[in-house]
């Protein structure tokens, strides 16, 4: 036995969805507006359902309004009806070890994530035409992504060689002094909430793309900023999500310490014993607008960063135009080179 | 009477003979002159009315004129200029043999002037050579005043000698060529052999000359001032290649346009800058080394501007 819950209006009853722009929940029929916590009480509204296994991967549920089945997989926390497109959030999926401890409410709505869509053609004379159309943009979903943050101390010692060049003449002689140095660096530094994605559904290099979440509007966790969103569960452990990270940390710590070395014509690595220690780690779910696009047969995932705006995702290339463009570069810069190389001639020659 | 018709005959005779004798003397001019050793000897005076000596196509004007006034003034047909005293009688006319021979065979002037002149910079004998061609009669062509000219400078301080092409010699010699005369003949000038220096001299100008135009040069021509010109064809091969580079370059570019997705290897956004705290920081001398190397300061090749406004080449020089 599972719970769902359905976020309603407090005011009608009527199904009530998160507004990112508002920045609350607003109801579409009496236009009520509610906070997040003033939606909390919901929770004692839970309607308890059966779980039933469809096969290893996927689980129905019933539609708390409509009583239709609703499908998913093991993974998804929130979710709609396709019957009559209310939200339902599977709450034992968020709670216990699955508890997110924050969450970022959307702040780009889907019309914003659209329009950013559409503004993918702009710059780009390769994106097919029918690449972008209406039927691709419709497919838009807001899903909360389930997100592991590390805070990480990188520490340690970093050693590294380095020359000092300075070139002069006198007369006819030109003279070039190397000098030859060592540098130690011994010390430490600390890495904020590097996030990593916790779900295998997701690509990871477009999570890592649409980085970085501000994290100033990172709120405690409600139920209630669900509703009207898909959302996920994690299924990659804090461990393993660790590894990432701390990878990402070291990189950057080794960096820092070798742009330390100021002043050098260059500077070579010899050897380092930097080391991480996990210093926190939160559970967190971060908003993301996806849509998978068809194109030739193959799948195509774009992100939109939900509180940024950033929007992510690799376009397919128009083949035809990628020739055109070719052919007319070639030709247009070889015109160019000959026209150049007869005006040098004639500058030249005068 | 009889005293009156011999001091006639006298007379005639005499006037016949100084004729001969003057007659002689204008012939040895042409063909086998006479040379002289000292400046004072070799030099004329170069004056207004003689338009200080300046017989080509050439402006005088305030930038040049200085120049010209410190140019010696020599007597263009002897080829063999010793201001230096570094060279015998008999050397000169075995060298002005060997120029003629050159000159017969190429219909190009063949110089060799030697001076013990102070200097600082190589470029000063570039200049000394350009004006000593321009400004005085050299050049047997008279479109071109083609010729070459050897400067040897015997400052015992550091030795020089470079070569000098002017007109169409100017089209016969490219860098390689150039290195290949002035270092087969290093040997013998720098040790003072003057004649074996000048006939090798000689001899691998006239074997380049025989050999032709540097391919190097095959597209271009002499312009009325002196200087190198290149006649226009269409670099297709360039123009291709940059094409091919430029089109390629604009597709990596579009194409990359497109692929937005990148993996995150850093974490630097995500650092607490003032966290940063450092227990060690030291930087330690290890060694230091220097190296230098000597650049001519005339590099050869390629044709300049000397301050008659002409245009010459040179090899680059040799010291020694």
């Amino acid at each position: 036995m599972s719970k769902v819950i359905d976020n309603k209006c407090l005011a009608c009853n009527a199904p009530i969805k998160f507004n990112p722009e508002l920045g609350k929940f607003k109801c579409e029929y009496c236009k009520s507006e509610f906070t997040a916590e003033q939606l909390k009480d919901m929770e004692n509204k839970k309607i308890s359902t059966d779980e039933e296994a469809v096969d290893d991967k996927y689980v129905t549920y019933n539609c708390p309004d409509c009583g239709a089945n609703i499908i998913t997989d093991e993974e998804t926390a929130a979710t709609f009806c396709i019957y009559c497109g209310n939200s339902s959030i599977i709450k034992n999926r968020l709670t216990g070890k699955f508890a997110p401890s924050k969450i970022i409410p959307f702040k780009k709505t889907k019309e914003d994530a659209i329009k950013a869509f559409k503004g993918l053609k702009k710059g780009r004379p390769l994106v097919p035409k029918s690449f972008i159309s209406e039927k691709n943009i419709e497919k838009i979903t807001g899903v909360y992504i389930p997100f592991w943050l590390f805070d990480i101390m990188v520490d340690g010692t970093i050693e590294a060689k380095g020359t000092k060049v300075k070139h002069w003449s006198s007369g006819n002689t030109r003279y070039t002094k190397t000098d030859y140095y060592e540098m130690t660096r011994t010390g430490s530094m600390e890495f904020d909430r590097i996030p990593v994605d916790g779900s295998t559904k997701f690509n990871d290099e477009i999570m890592n793309t649409i980085e970085p979440f501000d994290y100033k509007d990172l709120v405690d966790y409600n139920h209630a900023y669900l509703s009207g969103f898909l959302a996920e569960k994690y299924n990659v452990d804090e461990k393993e999500s660790f590894e990432f990270a701390k990878n990402r940390a070291l990189s950057s710590g080794k960096d820092t310490m070798m742009n330390d070395m100021i002043g050098y014509s260059s500077k070579t690595e010899k050897s380092n014993t930097l080391k991480t220690t996990e210093q926190k780690t939160e559970y967190v779910l971060l908003p993301v607008w996806m849509v998978n696009v068809k194109y030739n047969d193959k799948f195509y995932l774009f992100a939109m960063n939900g509180q940024t705006g950033e929007f992510v995702g690799d376009i397919p290339l128009d083949k035809k135009k990628a020739v055109i463009a070719g052919i007319l570069s070639f030709v247009i810069t070889f015109i160019i080179a000959i026209i150049v190389s007869y005006i040098i001639y004639k500058v030249g020659n005068n | 009477m009889k005293k009156f018709k011999l001091f006639l005959v006298l007379f005639l005779a005499l006037f016949i003979n100084i004729n001969s004798i003057k007659a002689d003397l204008l012939t040895s001019d042409t063909t086998t002159p006479i040379i002289e050793n000292t400046v004072e000897e070799t030099t004329k005076e170069r004056t207004e009315e003689n338009n200080y000596g300046v017989n080509k196509d050439i402006k005088i004007n305030s930038n040049n004129l200085y120049n010209i006034k410190n140019t010696p003034y020599v007597d263009a047909s002897k080829k063999v200029y010793d201001f230096a005293n570094i060279l015998s009688e008999s050397e000169e006319q075995t060298i002005y043999s060997y120029s003629k021979e050159f000159m017969d065979a190429t219909g190009m002037e063949m110089i060799f002037v030697t001076v013990d002149m102070p200097y600082t910079y190589d470029s000063k004998h570039a200049t000394y050579a350009s004006d000593f061609y321009d400004y005085n009669d050299f050049g047997l062509d008279l479109e071109h005043y083609d010729g070459i000219l050897l400067l040897r400078n015997n400052y015992s301080y550091d030795r020089y000698y470079d070569m000098y092409t002017f007109g169409k010699a100017q089209l016969y010699f490219n860098q390689s060529r150039y290195d290949d005369v002035l270092d087969s003949i290093y040997s013998e000038i720098s040790n003072d052999r003057y004649l074996d220096g000048f006939k090798e001299f000689k001899d691998k100008c006239l074997n380049y000359y025989n050999q032709g135009i540097s391919s190097k040069y095959k597209n271009a021509y002499i312009d009325e001032n002196g200087f190198i010109k290149y006649n226009y064809s269409v670099p297709y091969v360039l123009g291709l290649g940059i094409a091919a580079v430029s089109t390629l370059i604009t597709m990596l570019i579009l194409v990359n346009k497109n692929k937005m997705i990148k993996r995150a290897t850093k974490a630097a956004e995500y650092m607490d800058k003032k966290s940063v705290n450092y227990s060690v920081k030291n930087d330690r001398f290890i060694t230091s080394r220097t190296t230098s190397y000597t650049v001519s300061s005339s590099s050869g090749g390629g044709s300049r501007g000397g301050s008659s406004g002409r245009g010459f080449s040179s090899g680059g020089g040799r010291h020694g």
